[in-house]
């Protein structure tokens, strides 16, 4: 039997985002699968530490008191993920930046999962959500798993979603979804097509060059131009390569940006001792 | 007379074109500087990737490509590193100047302050 595990990053019990993933739930339930939901902040989970242990040493993560390796473990565990966050400022909820930040642990994954998943994520006001998708992409492709769907969903107050049957429609229908695309092992892009056909994400990011353009999760450019009086991305195919994702791409940072600093951190082992002695002195915490 | 010695350290997937030695030296001629061009490779295929051990190993053996510049002109020695930025971009990592002078390494990182956007 197929397993789909609800992630839910909001603190409110039954509250918008509850009842939508719910809802998405025993849509996926409807098409056979077993399912499952983690209230995020039920769980502890701690800010990354920075120690880079991780990094140095694989798998092993200093923060030992959490239940972050639980969280993953549960993702491991299942077929599909379907993601779901309140929008309060622009942007997803604190714990799902904390998660993100502990991905580092994972980070030696450079060959994707093959699971799919699907975001849900409820906004009071509309033109306040640009960055859900950074984040939520973010993730997912942190944890290795790839996005097959997201629906942004305009709600306000407690559980007022229930009272949009069109977005409770909806919410059943990815929960379907997410479960045939586990059983027919079709990751294909199902959402609506952003400007950036890696991440589906509607943001760029100017460059200095104030030529170029950047999908700001994936780090491809492309250029831009405006046909029929529409503004027009073009990302070239050789761009790809540069997809932050890919797993070459992950492996290359990691192997030449990250794990040679680690020579650069001992031959200045001195050098900082000094310098950083008078801030260890001064304020001591 | 001071003289400004700096070295960019790309790493696999950093220069955003190849870097070629002939483009190199057209960029020498051009600014009156000297530069040169090393090409280090230990990546092995495995697994169908081109893999490379590089933890617990110095920065310099490690695979990389690595543009030595040096003059003794502080305009026309920034104006070729600004050109370098320009067609490859700056090099990535906070160890990517390692092997620097002082000056050197001062002209090289404050132009990557206002380059190293992209």
């Amino acid at each position: 039997m197929t397993k789909v595990l609800a992630l839910n990053g909001s603190f409110r019990k039954n509250g918008n985002t509850e009842i939508l993933l719910k809802q998405a739930l025993m849509g996926a339930e409807s098409e056979g699968a077993q399912v499952e939901i983690l209230r995020l902040t039920d769980y502890k989970i701690g800010p990354c530490r920075g120690c880079g242990l991780c990094l140095f040493r694989e798998n092993v993560c200093q923060v030992k008191d959490d239940d972050v390796s639980f969280i993953f473990s549960k993702v491991n565990e299942c077929d599909g993920v379907i993601l779901g966050s309140p929008c309060y400022f622009l942007e997803l909820t604190a714990v799902i930046k904390q998660l993100i930040d502990r991905c580092w642990i994972l980070g030696h994954r450079i060959v994707k999962i093959k699971k799919p998943a699907t975001v849900i994520v409820p906004y009071a006001t509309r033109g306040w959500i640009p960055y859900i998708s950074v984040q939520s992409n973010l993730l997912l492709n942190l944890m290795g798993l790839t996005k097959i769907n997201e629906a942004a969903i305009c709600t306000q107050g407690i559980s007022e979603v229930v009272l949009d049957q069109e977005a409770m429609d909806l919410a059943y229908h990815m929960g379907k979804e997410i479960a045939l695309a586990i059983r027919e092992k079709d990751l294909t892009y199902k959402g609506e097509e952003g400007v950036c056909p890696s991440c589906h994400d509607w943001l760029v990011r100017i460059l200095k060059d104030r030529k170029t353009v950047e999908c700001p999760t994936c780090g491809v450019r492309g250029k831009l131009s405006m046909a029929g009086g529409k503004i027009r991305v073009k990302f070239e195919e050789k761009a790809w390569a540069d997809n932050r994702f890919r797993p070459e791409v992950i492996y290359s940072h990691y192997t030449y940006h990250i794990s040679p600093s680690k020579d650069y951190f001992l031959r200045t082992k001195e050098e900082r001792k000094i310098k950083s002695q008078k801030y260890r002195e001064y304020l001591p915490g | 007379m001071t003289q400004y010695f700096v070295k960019l350290r790309y790493y696999t997937g950093d220069a955003l074109e190849e870097i070629k030695e002939g483009d190199l030296k057209s960029l020498g001629r051009k600014y009156r500087v000297q530069i040169s061009y090393e090409k280090i490779e230990n990546r092995q295929m495995k697994e169908g990737l081109l893999m490379e051990d590089t933890l617990d190993k110095q920065i310099e053996e490690i695979s990389q490509e690595v543009i030595t510049v040096s003059g003794d002109r502080e305009g026309k020695f920034s104006d070729c590193i600004r050109a370098l930025y320009k067609k490859y971009r700056c090099p990535r990592t906070v160890y990517s100047l390692l092997g620097s002078n002082e000056a050197g390494e001062k002209i090289a990182k404050g132009l990557m302050n206002i380059y190293g956007g992209w």
